[in-house]
């Protein structure tokens, strides 16, 4: 009865698992719904802004302003980390951490003492304080739901540190939404900023992973086949609506220049804004993935085990009925 | 003609109104039903809708604001009903606005523009405390 018994703990204990894998992929559906909805909610004032920038390039407005000027010495600078206070997401920690660990090396040996290293998110300065380094500054506020005040905040700091001298470059690295079966990590430099805004900043976050070119593995199929699962389920709000214009004469209060001066720091706190909610949506599509592959994985396992349960079980009735016949032979 | 208020966060409003006032950076401009296109930079202050007889105030914080086809979007950091500012706490915004250091010529901008964010909030705060 021993090895039964065994297999039959084993698969009860599987089983629970699969019970709370199961679970996390649901909250991490749900939690992803709210994401994307705040994602969606944000992008609409991304489209409203850039085509405000292209309504005063019509109008003949050029850009000069202090964030846009590379300082003439570049002795400091800042990288951000977006990672995720909590872990069980896949790749996506990791594909974070390791992409900064190596950026931040070389940070290091370019500016020695002028380099500063701000994480946001527990898994990642957990994982650089277990390697030695210690972050300058830490965040764990941010969450998978970033509230525009909070970054906000940050930017401003950021905005002034750039201002006083102490920040020449911000650069970043984040998990970039492409596509809903397409995450890609990134670094960018967001100050000084190269460009202002454009098309390229507005996220189509409701677009079919299917109108992307080029093969697919498996594996994205599998991702793409979840995530319109519980698109379905959840039934996504449609996309902000666009503005179609020609050339209308607009009146400029005070003048063209002076709203296009004004955007630009707009045009950044936006920006850093959209990089943490992509990081936030991402996070939930990593969870939902992983935990969707553990519960199958789990589901896989329970079958397998079943089937040794049954075979030892029934090794073991044939093992008792040789002994009766054997037990009654010896007896006649 | 419609008012829409689009903060990063969300669209805060979306209504129908007869008369718009808000705050540009060189004074209140007032907007009515047909008004040309526009462009323009948003000031701190007060955002009144006026719909109907009914007259809604909200406290805004800089941004754009742009007319067009009778559609009033403005697009702004913040905006906070102005039922929902309170007096004290402005006066404490004020206070550590103007702590703020000014050393150098963008300094000294971003420490004006917190500085009149924080007056118009108390702005509002006492004229409700008035009413």
């Amino acid at each position: 009865m021993a090895k039964a018994r065994a297999l039959d703990r084993r698969r009860r204990s599987i089983r629970n698992t699969r019970k709370i894998t199961r679970t996390m992929e649901l909250v991490a559906t749900a939690q992803f719904k709210r994401a994307m909805d705040r994602a969606v909610a944000a992008s609409s004032y991304t489209q409203r802004i850039v085509s405000l920038v292209n309504d005063l390039a019509h109008a003949g407005a050029s850009v000069t302003h202090p964030l846009l000027e590379e300082h003439a010495e570049t002795k400091n600078a800042a990288l951000l980390v977006l990672t995720a206070n909590r872990g069980m997401c896949g790749g996506y920690n990791t594909n974070m951490i390791r992409m900064s660990m190596a950026r931040w090396k070389e940070l290091q040996k370019e500016f020695g003492e002028g380099a500063v290293l701000e994480i946001s998110g527990k898994r990642g300065f957990s994982a650089f304080r277990f390697r030695g380094i210690e972050p300058h500054q830490t965040y764990t506020q941010f969450e998978d739901k970033p509230a525009y005040e909070e970054v906000d905040e940050l930017a401003t700091r950021y905005i002034e540190g750039y201002y006083a001298g102490k920040i020449d470059r911000l650069e970043i690295i984040y998990t970039r939404f492409v596509s809903m079966s397409k995450q890609v990590p990134v670094h960018e430099i967001l100050l000084p900023m190269t460009r202002l805004i454009s098309d390229e900043d507005v996220t189509d976050f409701v677009s079919k992973p299917s109108s992307e070119g080029g093969k697919k593995t498996e594996a994205d199929l599998k991702k793409e086949a979840v995530i319109r699962a519980a698109q379905s389920r959840l039934s996504l709000s449609g996309k902000a609506n666009i503005r179609e214009g020609g050339e209308i004469p607009f009146d400029f209060y005070p003048s063209a220049q002076s709203v296009m001066e004004e955007i630009v720091p707009s045009a950044f706190r936006i920006k850093l804004f959209k990089c943490f909610l992509d990081a936030g949506v991402n996070e939930q599509i990593a969870r939902m993935v992983a935990m969707k592959a553990a519960t199958e994985n789990a589901d896989q396992i329970i079958s397998m085990l079943n089937m040794a349960y049954n075979r030892a079980r029934q090794g073991q009735i044939t093992n008792e009925i040789l002994e009766v016949i054997g037990g009654a032979n010896a007896l006649g | 003609m419609k008012c829409i208020v689009v903060t990063p966060d969300k669209t805060v409003l979306d209504v129908e109104a007869s008369f718009v006032a808000l705050p540009l950076v060189d004074g209140e401009i007032g907007i009515g039903p047909k008004h040309t296109p526009i462009i323009g930079r948003l000031g701190y202050g007060e955002l009144r809708i006026k719909s109907g007889s009914d007259t809604k105030a909200y406290y805004v914080e800089s941004g754009f604001v742009e007319v067009l086809n009778d559609v009033v979007t403005l697009l702004t950091d913040s905006a906070i009903e102005a039922s929902d500012i309170d007096l004290d706490s402005s006066q404490q915004v004020l206070t550590e606005a103007l702590a703020k250091p000014a050393h150098n010529e963008a300094l000294t901008t971003l420490k004006e523009q917190s500085v009149a964010a924080a007056r118009a909030q108390r702005r509002i705060a006492q004229k409700r405390a008035l009413q």
